[in-house]
């Protein structure tokens, strides 16, 4: 068709205007009429196993997991409706991360998301439950995945109230996580200083001292205090339990 | 219907059958069902459910885009061929020329419908195999005439794929679109909100919601309804009057 200058309205035939204003006249009626569309919150459906999913990834199965993972990540916020997190089931959470993991074992982002998205909610077993999964995961790959469980240990001691379960958390990393920060493996120390457990806090803190792992000189100066107000104190602890 | 109506309507049909689309409708057919089957086969439960939702979205998705593309090219042929040049020197109005053309192009939007929902009858209640068809048929109805609309307006291939792609995504997508400007997250009172809240529902008007259309659900979780589907069909009926006469209004407008 050759490009060139439009012909006038006027060459429109009369018929063809009319049900042309007719018929959009129509069409704007009908869909002003139509109630408009509700929001209505859809449960999280369980995840694909990994293998179905590597197998529908065609060969790409980071991308997809990384897809996946901003799916889980959006679905609190559907179109139209904010689900708050308390309101998902965490036992399919934790089922979609762990499958985000094992497509994508290098990958942190799922780790962060149980952390420091569904294990804020205001409830107990909900956190209880993200920390689990974290420790789970944390000996798939201890050296990676370390800072997340040393963020439980704290979560449990400062929110969960629940020393014990900080000690695990903080002895796993030391135990497990041979390349993580010092401060995550001194934390048990301090952990079972907080427990009162002062003997054997001593004994680990002057065992990591001696061992040479600590060569920060600032470091070993702080620790080397901390050591002293230790023996101070079981010193002084020892004739009142006389 | 006028006879030159009903014989640019024909030879549209027979165009279709000389140029192999009912070859590539029936591979595409074949190559879903396979697959569709080989789903069935590895999954563990719910096998038939699989393999009519895979079968059915995908049949959707291939009808609309061979329908559409056949279209566009159908049309653009007939502009580079002059054959429409010599059409418009005979006595027939350019309305003819439209209507006709669309009335092929709608019954080949019938027939792949029909086409497509045949294997479904093995899978499917017949209550519900009769929704899904007569909505994907109109659906389909919908595309041609949009994408015979798109082919007048802008006159080639590619801006008009594109738009007409464009016009389905949004279509497909339009409902989600509203919801979420509807109930923002954060932001609801600034004035490029308003804007756009605005705009969203003023497309609201003119483009039809086809993701309430030809659902999957009908056909694995059991029948809609009539009442439910009947205003689709009616509603999509409308659209394609005010599609068929846009398109004569800019036919109109053209100089050759």
């Amino acid at each position: 068709m050759k490009p060139g200058a439009e012909r006038s309205i006027g060459t429109v035939p009369r018929p063809v205007l009319f049900v042309f204003v007719a018929a959009l006249c129509l069409q704007i009626a009908w869909q002003a009429w139509q109630p408009r569309p509700s929001a209505r919150a859809e449960a999280l459906g369980a995840p694909a196993s990994p293998a179905t999913l590597r197998a529908l990834a065609l060969g790409e199965p980071i991308a997809l997991a990384q897809l996946l993972t901003l799916y889980l990540q959006a679905f609190d916020n559907q179109p139209g409706v904010s689900i708050p997190f308390r309101d998902l089931d965490y036992a399919r959470v934790t089922a979609w991360l762990g499958t985000l993991i094992e497509l994508d074992p290098a990958a942190q982002y799922p780790l962060l998301m149980a952390t420091q998205l569904y294990a804020q909610v205001p409830d107990e077993a909900r956190q209880r439950l993200m920390c689990g999964f974290v420790h789970d995961q944390f000996w798939r790959d201890p050296d990676r995945r370390w800072r997340w469980l040393a963020h439980c240990a704290i979560m449990a001691k400062h929110r969960l109230r629940d020393t014990r379960l900080a000690l695990d958390y903080a002895e796993a990393i030391t135990r497990g996580a041979r390349r993580a920060s010092n401060w995550a493996r001194q934390m048990r120390i301090f952990i079972l200083e907080d427990l009162g457990e002062i003997e054997a806090a001593r004994v680990l803190l002057g065992g990591l001292l001696a061992s040479g792992e600590v060569t920060e000189e600032k470091e070993v100066h702080f620790l080397t205090e901390r050591l002293k107000s230790l023996e101070a104190a079981g010193k002084s602890s020892l004739p009142a339990n006389n | 219907m006028d006879s030159r109506i009903a014989t640019i309507a024909r030879c549209t049909l027979i165009e279709a059958m000389r140029t192999r689309l009912p070859a590539l409708v029936l591979v595409t057919l074949l190559a879903l069902l396979a697959a569709s089957f080989f789903i069935e086969s590895i999954a563990v439960v719910e096998g038939d459910r699989l393999q009519t939702g895979f079968y059915a979205s995908g049949m959707r998705l291939s009808g609309v885009f061979i329908a559409a593309i056949y279209v566009l090219v159908s049309v653009t042929r007939e502009f580079n061929d002059k054959g429409l040049d010599v059409l418009l020197a005979l006595d027939l109005p350019r309305s003819h020329y439209v209507l006709g053309k669309l009335a092929g192009y709608l019954a080949i939007a019938a027939l792949i419908a029909v086409a497509a929902a045949l294997p479904l009858l093995w899978f499917a209640p017949l209550a519900a195999v009769a929704q899904w068809t007569a909505s994907l048929a109109v659906e389909l109805a919908i595309v041609v005439a949009f994408a015979l609309f798109a082919i007048v307006t802008l006159n080639q291939l590619t801006p008009a794929a594109s738009f007409v792609l464009a016009f389905y995504l949004l279509a497909r997508s339009l409902t989600a679109v509203r919801l979420m400007g509807a109930h923002p997250l954060a932001g609801a009172d600034t004035l490029s909100h308003q804007v756009i809240g605005f705009m969203v529902e003023t497309l609201a008007l003119v483009v039809p919601a086809l993701d309430a259309w030809t659902q999957t659900a009908w056909l694995v979780n059991g029948p809609a309804g009539w009442s439910a589907t009947g205003p689709l069909l009616g509603f999509g009926a409308l659209y394609v009057v005010l599609l068929a006469a846009a398109t004569m209004f800019d036919f109109y407008r053209k100089n050759f």
